[in-house]
């Protein structure tokens, strides 16, 4: 079957493979089996696409992700493995665009691996370097910033 | 490039409160709408992404913007962590809560209290102003902590405001604190977790401060190299202060759940059993030289400080010298006498216990020396002593015993069980036990029974179905000895090889009259007859009287009687039977008409009331052993309760089926083959009884005694005992006894019914034997004579006999059956009348006697009470007058003959037809009282 990126570029891709996606795989149920016509992903364009569909192939075989969802939180913190921590080596656009892609897709476990990602990246970043990270405003004053501060000093690393 | 907060200056506050929760949708749309530098994240993503993050980086994300600050103060979020460490207290929360709607409802009423009052202070003069400027105050503060609390949610609002109002008096510890013994309680570190509060709200604070004190041990251990460097060791010197601490910090660990927290918690583990090892050795150390004040009983607390002690308990439990030095308290083989045989005394076994008693009491006062009441030592340790000593000790034992005889394992295992069962008792609770200190010792007896109840439940019903077959069994092979005894005995004279037409000629003869071969015993001089009990008593037989004059009998072949003796004697090869020294019967016929009475006489042996007893006995014994796994419920406890059942089921089966049951058939096959003719009572006897009949009266009497037994058993043995519900018409043993009973009843039925059969036989045997023709036709012999008045003979004898077997039932058995008996007996007696008048030849004068018969008869019915009996004999008088008609009114007789209602329907024309042509003057009147007859017929017509 085929995809066709907001680029207008189709991709050619396994079934089994774009089933990872709870969307497409939703979208594919309701309209039946045979679908020779592209399914167009409107917000996302090739590169995102195609770095998407390199984490499906991979994870193919993927057991189902447990159905509770709001399980203790501790259990979905586990560490990324190793392909994917090589995988989300790419620029922090990208790493967002996966994100957001992995997002409208609805495929957890890539969405889940990227917001561990930027976890780890905003690890130690100061409140300036988070702003930047997350492309934010600064909407305090610098005495509702201390105030802030001085409230949880106690979860300062010492 | 906008979001909605973004644009307003950043010194203004937000409009209102709570204005960012509900704009969220707009700002994500505006946020989708941003495509360069870097694609922006939606908030929920960025949620997720903290929720990843350390606590150190959340908090600094809480600087970067406000939104951001909302999700990383979430309550929420705190409560969470608070949650997994165990000291989040919903209800305390929800009481908090509450006090401060409650507050908040009482601030508002006094409000509006203020308000009203105010209002009628501005109308009213005298009012002063301060109250009006108190209560804007007031209202101010409220006002002011609104705006101040703008960003938290309204719950949260009201949390804090309460809690500034309730926060001096700290809140009772609701979780149960355990007692800090030797820990320098003053530092707050160490007590840290314990003295959380759980307010929504303020859960941000709580981890706070919880964090502030352990992130800083807990991150340092967990990247320490070696156990020395940690500082948390270095901190705290003493091993108490560092148990707690590292307890702590395990619990602190459940709220860790950033990135690498599993990693951490390994680390954190094998810090702590590190700890927990050296605590450990020491422990031992203290165990070893039984130092148990001391080191033993120090670190003991420091393991219960670390994680409840259970390293400790297990190590003392393991290493204990009970468990290895079993061999000292006994051996299980110790009971046996020698090496094979089954001899053996549970006297070494009593001891065992009394010492393990003496050890283990021994070992409560040590535990309550070495550990603290919170501990509960003494469970685990009897639990092992239960399974290693106890056991170990109790389960070759039985093994062997089983092996060895089941006759004396039965009664060893309840033995055993009764001293285990004392053993829990003497067993006193150390302070640590917990109140349900018994029940646990009685799970532990359970616990030691377990793998042997089975086999012994089976092996209890097994032996004793195998007992009472065993019984039952030798009982029968004696009762059939004897009978073959007496069979030979009787048959050793007789040849059998004789004449097949000599015996059959003798046995025609034979069988139409009364043999008289064999004496009576001496204490019946006149009463002619075989023996009662010809085997019990052979030496009271005289010889055989052959030569005894047989009585004159009316048979009808009278003239044959004379003949029947040498005929007996000619089927006899020897000849010589009055030669022999010992007694014995002559004759073939003789011979088995002794042995049918003899058995018949044995019908008390048929089955025996002794036998049953005990049967019962040892179903009580073995219900009584069985009766106490009972006592265990549960499971255990039902399936003993099964097995109680199926050994009163089987009791109920060997004593029904195998031994009342084939008991009746026999004494009613017996009975049945019983023929009055062959061994009848002399016709001279006054008390004409037929003895079979009368010995299954005594059969049915015994069962009835067995039925009793049964039930009182039943109620006493196992409902008494909540073995069995009565009420359950489902249960087994129930129905398994209202078989016994409906299967007596059967065979009483079956019985009684043969035995009339038999009496009647009797009775018409009695009326071929005893009726002279001249009773009813005097004029037959020529003399004329005055009729005697009074009934004749064989009435009275027949009254006689079945009046003495109808007495027979009264009071055995029930009024139903005793009814349907007599009226069957009245019935057949009445046929059997009528079949003996209707071959008699019956004269005028004769018609008297008859008459006087035929009341006698009905008398006997009359005193039966039995109505519908009473209207057929009085027919049959009625009838008898017919006789009394004389010849010369044929046509009143024809008219008698004719009148089919006169009867109410119990004779027919014909009938009453038939019993005048027994007239004797019949054929002189045949012809007038025919012709009137078809006169009335042509009449009638």
């Amino acid at each position: 079957m085929k995809l066709l990126s907001s680029d207008n570029i189709e991709i050619q891709v396994e079934k089994e493979v774009a089933e990872r996606s709870v969307l497409i795989k939703n979208m594919l149920e309701d309209v039946g089996e045979t679908v020779e016509t592209p399914i167009p992903i409107p917000n996302v364009n090739e590169a995102v696409l195609r770095k998407v569909i390199e984490w499906c192939e991979h994870h193919r075989n993927d057991p189902p992700p447990p159905a509770d969802e709001d399980s203790d939180s501790r259990k979905k913190s586990t560490d990324i493995e190793e392909w994917d921590q090589k995988f989300m080596q790419v620029d922090q656009e990208m790493l967002f665009e996966i994100i957001l892609a992995a997002n409208y897709l609805d495929i957890k476990p890539l969405l889940d691996v990227g917001c561990k990602t930027v976890a780890n990246m905003i690890k130690g970043k100061s409140p300036e370097e988070i702003r930047k990270t997350f492309n934010i405003q600064n909407d305090f004053t610098p005495e509702e910033e201390d105030q802030i501060r001085r409230e949880n000093e106690w979860a300062e690393d010492r | 490039m906008e979001s909605h907060g973004g644009g307003r200056p950043p010194s203004l506050p937000p409009p209102f409160p709570g204005s960012n929760r509900t704009s969220l949708p707009a700002s994500l749309q505006s946020t989708r709408l941003v495509v360069k530098p870097l694609p922006i994240l939606p908030l929920e993503i960025i949620a997720t992404i903290l929720d990843y993050a350390p606590v150190s980086t959340l908090m600094r994300c809480a600087r970067a913007s406000k939104k951001l600050k909302e999700i990383a103060y979430d309550d929420s979020r705190w409560v969470n962590k608070l949650v997994a460490m165990g000291v989040w207290n919903e209800g305390e929360a929800r009481k908090r809560f509450e006090d401060a709607l409650k507050k908040k409802r009482m601030t508002q009423a006094r409000l509006a209290e203020e308000e009203r009052r105010r209002r009628a202070g501005s109308t009213g003069p005298g009012e002063p102003p301060k109250r009006i400027s108190m209560g804007a105050t007031l209202f101010d503060v409220d006002e002011q902590q609104a705006r101040t609390n703008g960003e938290t949610d309204a719950a949260g609002k009201l949390a804090q405001e309460v809690d500034l109002m309730a926060l001096s008096p700290k809140p009772p510890p609701i979780k149960q604190e355990q007692q800090l013994m030797g820990v320098d309680t003053a530092d707050p570190t160490l007590t840290v977790l314990s003295d959380v509060r759980s307010a929504r709200g303020f859960a941000r604070q709580e981890y706070g401060r919880v964090y502030a004190a352990l992130w800083p041990y807990y991150i340092d251990l967990v990247s320490a190299r070696s156990h020395t460097d940690p500082v948390v060791f270095r901190r705290y010197r003493n091993p108490e202060d560092q148990a707690v601490m590292l307890r702590q910090l395990k619990v602190f660990s459940e709220s860790d759940s950033s990135l690498g927290w599993a990693e951490r918690l390994d680390r954190l583990n094998s810090m702590t059993s590190i700890f927990e090892n050296a605590v450990l050795r020491e422990f031992e150390g203290g165990y070893e030289e039984q130092d148990y004040e001391g080191r033993m009983k120090r670190y003991a607390n420091v393991l219960i400080l670390l994680n409840g002690g259970q390293g400790a308990v297990d190590l003392f439990v393991a290493k204990h010298y009970l468990m290895f030095e079993r061999e000292r308290l006994g051996n299980p083989m110790d009971c046996f006498n020698n090496l094979h045989s089954a001899d053996m005394t549970l006297e070494p076994a009593r001891d065992f216990f009394k010492k393990l008693t003496t050890a283990v009491n021994e070992q409560s006062e040590l535990i309550d020396r070495i550990f603290p009441a919170s501990v509960d030592v003494m469970k685990p340790f009897l639990e092992r002593i239960g399974e290693d000593v106890i056991g170990e000790y109790v389960s070759p034992l039985l093994e062997e015993l089983h092996d060895r005889d089941i006759e004396t394992y039965l009664p060893s295992v309840t033995e055993i069980y009764v001293n285990v069962l004392q053993f829990s008792k003497a067993i006193k609770p150390a302070h640590g036990s917990k109140t349900n200190f018994s029940e646990d010792m009685t799970r532990l007896v359970i616990r030691i029974f377990e793998p042997h109840y089975d086999l012994y439940l089976q092996e209890e019903l097994d032996h004793f179905k195998r007992l009472c077959e065993q019984e039952v069994e030798s009982w029968e092979k004696k009762i059939t000895d004897e009978y073959t005894a007496t069979e030979s005995f009787y048959m050793s004279n007789v040849n059998r090889q004789a004449d097949k037409a000599d015996f059959l000629t003798s046995f025609k003869k034979v069988i139409l009259m009364p043999v008289n071969a064999i004496a009576l015993p001496p204490m019946k001089p006149i009463n002619i007859t075989f023996p009662v009990n010809p085997f019990i008593k052979p030496k009271a037989q005289p010889s055989p009287s052959i030569e005894d004059p047989v009585p004159e009998v009316s048979t009808p072949t009278p003239s044959e009687m004379p003949d029947e003796h040498t005929n007996g004697n000619a089927v006899v090869p020897n000849g010589s039977a009055s030669m022999q020294p010992q007694p014995a019967p002559t004759s073939e016929l003789a011979a088995k008409a002794a042995i049918l009475n003899s058995r018949m006489e044995g019908i008390r042996t048929l089955f025996s009331i002794e036998l049953a007893l005990d049967l019962v006995h040892k179903a009580k014994t073995a219900l009584e052993r069985a009766a106490c796994f009972v006592r265990f419920g549960g499971q255990i406890g039902e399936e003993a309760k099964e097995q109680c059942e199926q050994i009163f089921i089987s009791l109920v089966q060997t004593l029904g089926q195998r031994h009342v049951k084939s008991g009746f058939d026999k004494a009613v096959t017996h009975l049945s083959q019983y023929n009055p003719r062959e061994l009848s009572t002399a016709d001279e006897d006054e008390q004409v009884i037929v003895k079979p009949l009368v010995q299954f009266m005594e059969l049915v009497n015994v069962g009835d005694l067995i039925q009793q037994m049964l039930d009182v058993f039943y109620e006493q043995e196992l409902v008494a005992h909540r073995l069995s519900d009565r009420h359950d018409f489902l249960n087994p043993a129930l129905k398994e006894k209202k078989r016994f009973e409906q299967m007596l009843d059967e065979r009483v039925a079956a019985g009684l019914n043969t035995g009339i059969d038999v009496l009647i036989k009797e009775v018409d045997y009695v009326f071929a034997k005893t009726q002279k023709p001249t009773d009813y036709n005097p004029g037959i012999v020529g003399e004329h004579m005055t009729p005697d008045i009074g009934p004749s003979d064989a009435a009275r004898k027949v009254v006689e006999l079945v009046s003495s077997h109808t007495k027979l039932l009264v009071g055995s058995t029930d009024k139903n059956v005793l009814d349907v008996f007599n009226q069957e007996v009245g019935m057949r007696l009445w046929t059997s009348i009528c079949k003996h008048l209707k071959i008699q030849r019956i004269s005028i004068d004769g018609a008297i006697v008859l008459i006087s018969d035929v009341n006698h008869y009905t008398q006997f019915i009359v005193r039966l009470r039995n109505s519908g009996l009473t209207q057929y004999y009085n027919a049959l008088r009625e009838l008898a007058q017919i006789y009394l008609i004389d010849p010369q009114h044929a046509k009143q007789m024809a008219a008698v003959i004719a009148d089919g209602t006169r009867f109410k329907g119990i004779f027919t024309v014909e009938e009453v037809y038939e019993f005048v042509t027994r007239r004797s003057d019949w054929y002189q009147i045949k012809k007038d009282v025919e012709g009137a007859m078809y006169g009335f017929g042509c009449f009638m017509m």
